[in-house]
């Protein structure tokens, strides 16, 4: 067969396989032109999982009736003025969308420019264009795909369920609206109820209703605002306290220049701020936006722009890390500060009313009167053991010894007056508003950890010179890589240098971490660098030695604390970052609000 | 503040004195130990907050002053410096920190301020009075037992020291109980100790005062208010937080009129006590008394391992009875027994029974018998 050039509705079908990879793409994409037209309101209709039918309404500009008939073609498009990759401020720029949808559905676009005097429609079926009629609208475009991928059978083969590609719908959506709060979205079908997100004020406190309306009002509640900025890029957003995890990195949305990205760059960075304050398997919740000159990032990596490139990427990385770990460390007390719902509800009186025929009287709570302490037959109290019988002695009490009323100047304090030890293991301490209940040890062990890491920061970690330094050999880039590094790792305690192309040798190690396999250590910081490009491996095990010390070295449960030994923890705990959290996530302590209790006993 | 002190002198107060130093502390100068130089002499104070103890000991003090340093690490050095050299303690303008000079040896440990250091001994007392040593040793060491440990009952984790007796003989009296036993010990009550009130130590200062008891001199002066009891022992000032509550009255479970009369040999009866429990298990460990005239048999059947049996001649005229009791705490009792022959009075199975010692007067145990 010779060479021939291919017709352009085959260009077009091969093209739209890169484009339109499923449903929730022509979604993206449409939504993507919605947004990029100035609209302050879309709807957003599916049915069939976006199989049977796309319909999307936006109040935009519109195009004139010379626009619409060069949108369908390939690679036209007005949001590139001066023909310059390096300065996009929309979303979209390929030019790509439009005609890659015509290409596998039927498209029906009707729209309206200010400047027209009605409004123009424009259909598409499989890469052919219709002739442009006139037609009925007020203001912006409406945009209609239906029997998607009909063109091509074989994607239609291997869409998933309808249910699985209106949840892709959903969630493409969902990331758009996150990144707009300033834009109104409706998301309806039959496959769903309708949501819908009203248009809130920009700025961060609309983007904070925004993010609640669609991660949950638990993330608004543990959410805290991160902020910061250098070299004109600013990284803001918000980050779940660590009391608010998952077990996945699902939670984790980011956007650079306004636009949802999926970045391992970004990803890692997010995984090292929190690296202090979750369990391994725990994920953090967090919506960052990136915002930056348009020259310094590249999002033409991929047709679908999920991916981005950075100019300056350590900048970006040590934004992140920054941002995120100065608002943890401001915000790092506040853990679950309101118990949520579960836990309230637990508090509820566990037993359900008792069957009619049960006799209080006979019960372990009928008080009994002063059972006799000696003569015939006298009662175990719970106390005694087996059988053994026992004087009376009096009955438990609450002790007294700490019913000094706390000073008001206490109260006001964010952790409260030390009230008692309860289970020797517990403090409660009353707020002005409530009360906190403190696991002492998970505390102590905090104030601790960080007095051990302020020290490690300020004088640094001690080497261990190896009599006979050790050769691990590893392939050449990763050589490279590690020693390029190698200073950054030296400050851990890691000596390392080149040793010929394929080796390394490592001269001197933390002698924190006692007597340690150089190589098992060294290969896995080269596989954690090469995914993640940052050398957390060995901080993290240096850390986790200073997390065991400062658990032995901390008041454990079981110690009777004194009053006074009990306000001194609480005032440390307000001075000492993240003492919302023990060095394994957990909280450190709970508290619950006055009209919580007053819930409780139903008074509210 | 600088002062020459003898090695041996200050290991032997710092011994006394870091006891009471808790390891791991929240409030960072509670782990201190204070020292205080003065002409020729030098106090060491440390404190838990509910315990205090001040040692003095012979020094020379070229500057006087005072500074405050962790203790365990302080008594460590003292105690790695080699034995008979002189030490010499200094601080220096700032006090920051205080530098320690043995030999070639030198430290320097940073210091918290004084003024930091609570002071638990201020407060005036009602009432003084001074016992012999040995008495407080017998006070303390016949009813320590006893002591309760369970929190809930916090007034029962110490010794309710008290004024008691006739008028024609008054006596000082101690009284421990965990609520299956109880201990009694009477004291003629020294000078100074009518009308005191009665007062619950803390099981804390009870065995720290046992302790320093050892080394003590010939006396020990006592004195105590409602809150707060001092001892003085020689060079030592223990003064401790008393428990806020109030004993119960214990008169009551004190049985009159037990009729039956056992009477034994002190140390057979341990012994075989000690013998047949062998076979118990760690619950429960009942041991069966059956009485009959002039005959005791001790025995415990474990079902899980087999029997024990041991026959004893003792002294007994009442009619038969079996009674059973918790092994482990018929023989804390005998080991309070100093004298030969122990007299148990017994009434029926289900009731205390009153143990004391043949030889020795003021000294009264009760025991709740197990069922068996």
């Amino acid at each position: 067969m010779p060479v021939r050039q291919l017709p352009e509705t085959i260009v077009n079908r091969i093209a739209a396989g890169e484009v339109v990879e499923r449903p929730a793409s022509v979604v993206k994409e449409l939504v993507e032109n919605a947004i990029d037209a100035g609209a302050s309101r879309v709807d957003i209709f599916t049915d069939g999982g976006g199989r049977r039918r796309i319909g999307i309404t936006d109040n935009g500009s519109g195009m004139t009736q010379a626009d619409l008939a060069l949108a369908v073609d390939r690679h036209a498009t007005s949001k590139l003025d001066d023909e310059d990759l390096l300065r996009i401020r929309t979303l979209g720029f390929r030019g790509e969308a439009l005609p890659s949808i015509g290409a596998v559905a039927k498209l029906a676009i009707t729209t309206r420019h200010v400047s027209e005097p009605h409004a123009w429609s424009l259909s598409v079926e499989g890469g052919t264009k219709s002739a442009i009629v006139p037609a009925a609208l007020t203001q912006g475009t409406r945009v209609e795909v239906s029997d998607l991928f009909y063109a091509t059978p074989a994607r239609l083969k291997f869409l998933k369920t309808d249910r699985t590609e209106a949840e892709a719908i959903r969630e493409v959506v969902r990331r758009l609206a996150m990144a707009r709060p300033d834009v109104a979205f409706t998301l309806a079908g039959e496959e769903r109820a309708p949501v819908t997100w009203a248009a809130a004020l920009p700025g961060a406190p609309g983007q904070l209703t925004r993010l609640g309306d669609i991660l949950g009002a638990d993330f608004r509640a543990a959410a805290i605002a991160v902020r910061s900025e250098r070299e004109g890029v600013t990284v803001e957003g918000f980050a779940a306290a660590p009391s608010l995890t998952r077990a996945n990195a699902l939670g984790q949305y980011l956007f650079v220049n306004g636009r949802p990205v999926r970045d391992k760059l970004i990803l890692g960075a997010v995984r090292a701020a929190y690296a202090d304050y979750l369990p391994r398997d725990r994920h953090p919740i967090v919506a960052l936006f990136v915002t930056l000159d348009p020259q310094e990032v590249d999002a033409n990596v991929h047709p679908a722009k999920t991916e981005v490139r950075f100019r300056n990427a350590g900048l970006v990385r040590a934004l992140i890390v920054n941002a995120l770990k100065d608002g943890l460390a401001r915000e790092g007390r506040r853990t679950a500060a309101n118990v949520d719902g579960a836990v309230i509800s637990s508090f509820r009186p566990a037993f359900s009313p008792r069957p009619g025929n049960w006799d209080w009287r006979s019960s372990p709570s009928y008080p009994t009167g002063s059972a006799p302490a000696y003569g015939g037959g006298v009662a175990a109290t719970a106390f005694a053991e087996r059988d053994q019988s026992a004087f009376d002695v009096g009955t438990p009490t609450a002790d007294v010894r700490f019913e000094s009323a706390p000073t008001p100047d206490l109260l006001d304090r964010p952790l409260g007056a030390a009230r008692t030890q309860i289970h020797e293991t517990y403090i409660v301490s009353q707020t002005r508003d409530g009360l906190i209940v403190i696991d002492q040890h998970a505390a102590h062990e905090r104030i601790v950890y960080e007095r051990l890491k302020a020290s490690l920061a300020a004088n640094g970690v001690q080497r261990q010179i190896l009599l006979i330094p050790e050769i691990v050999e590893l392939d050449e880039a990763t050589v490279e890589k590690l020693v390029a590094r190698a200073s950054e790792l030296e400050q851990f305690g890691l000596a390392i240098e080149s040793f010929g192309p394929g080796a390394v040798a490592v001269r001197q190690t933390p002698s924190l971490l006692g007597k340690t396999n150089a190589a098992a250590l060294l290969r896995d910081l080269a596989e954690h660098m090469a995914e993640w490009d940052e050398a957390l491996p060995l901080e993290r095990r240096l850390l986790h030695v200073a997390a065991t010390m400062a658990c032995h070295g901390s008041v454990r449960a079981g110690r009777i604390l004194k009053p006074e030994e009990m306000n001194a923890l609480l005032r440390e705990m307000e001075d000492t970052p993240n003492s919302g959290q023990c060095n394994h996530g957990r909280p450190t302590y709970v508290e619950l609000k006055l009209s919580d209790i007053e819930k409780l006993f139903g008074r509210r | 503040m600088k002062v020459t002190v003898e090695r041996a002198q200050l290991l032997k107060s710092l011994g006394h004195v870091h006891r009471v130093v808790e390891r791991r502390n929240t409030i960072p100068i509670l782990g201190n130990v204070l020292i205080r130089a003065e002409s020729n002499r030098l106090s060491l104070k440390a404190t838990d907050l509910d315990l205090e103890v001040t040692e003095t000991l012979p020094a020379e003090a070229a500057t006087p002053g005072s500074t405050t340093v962790p203790a365990h690490m302080f008594y460590d050095i003292v105690r790695k410096l080699p034995d008979g050299s002189q030490i010499v303690l200094e601080s220096d303008g700032d006090r920051s920190v205080l530098a320690i000079r043995a030999g070639r040896s030198r430290f320097t440990l940073q210091t918290l301020p004084e003024s930091d250091f609570p002071d638990l001994a201020a407060g005036d007392m009602s009432h003084s009075f001074t016992l012999a040593a040995a008495d407080v040793k017998r006070l303390i060491d016949r009813t320590q037992f006893a002591i309760s440990t369970e929190e809930t009952r916090y007034y029962l984790n110490g010794i309710y020291l008290h004024a008691a007796g006739s008028a024609k003989a008054p006596t000082l009296r101690a009284v421990a109980t965990d609520g299956h036993r109880l201990a009694q010990v009477d004291l003629p009550q020294p000078k100074g100790a009518s009308g005191m009130p009665g007062v619950i130590v803390p099981r804390k200062t009870v065995g720290e005062v046992q302790r320093l008891i050892e080394d003590a001199d010939a006396e020990v002066t006592i004195e105590l208010s409602q809150g707060k009891i001092r001892f003085t022992l020689g060079n030592v000032v223990l003064t401790s937080k008393l428990i806020d509550g109030t004993f119960p009255d214990y008169g009551r479970v004190i049985p009159q009129n037990n009729d039956k009369e056992l009477v034994v040999d002190k140390k057979d009866f341990e012994a075989a006590v000690d013998r047949v429990s062998t076979i118990s298990s760690e619950r429960g460990r009942a041991v069966k008394l059956a009485l009959s005239a002039g005959k005791l048999t001790l025995s415990v059947t474990n079902p899980d391992s087999g029997s024990a049996t041991e026959e004893l001649e003792v002294e007994y005229a009442s009619d038969a009875l079996d009674i059973g009791f918790n092994s482990r705490y018929l023989l804390d009792i005998a080991a309070q027994i100093e004298g030969e022959v122990a007299v148990l009075k017994l009434a029926d199975p289900g009731s205390p029974t009153l143990v004391h010692d043949r030889d020795a007067k003021g000294a009264l145990y009760v025991l709740m018998p197990m069922r068996v």
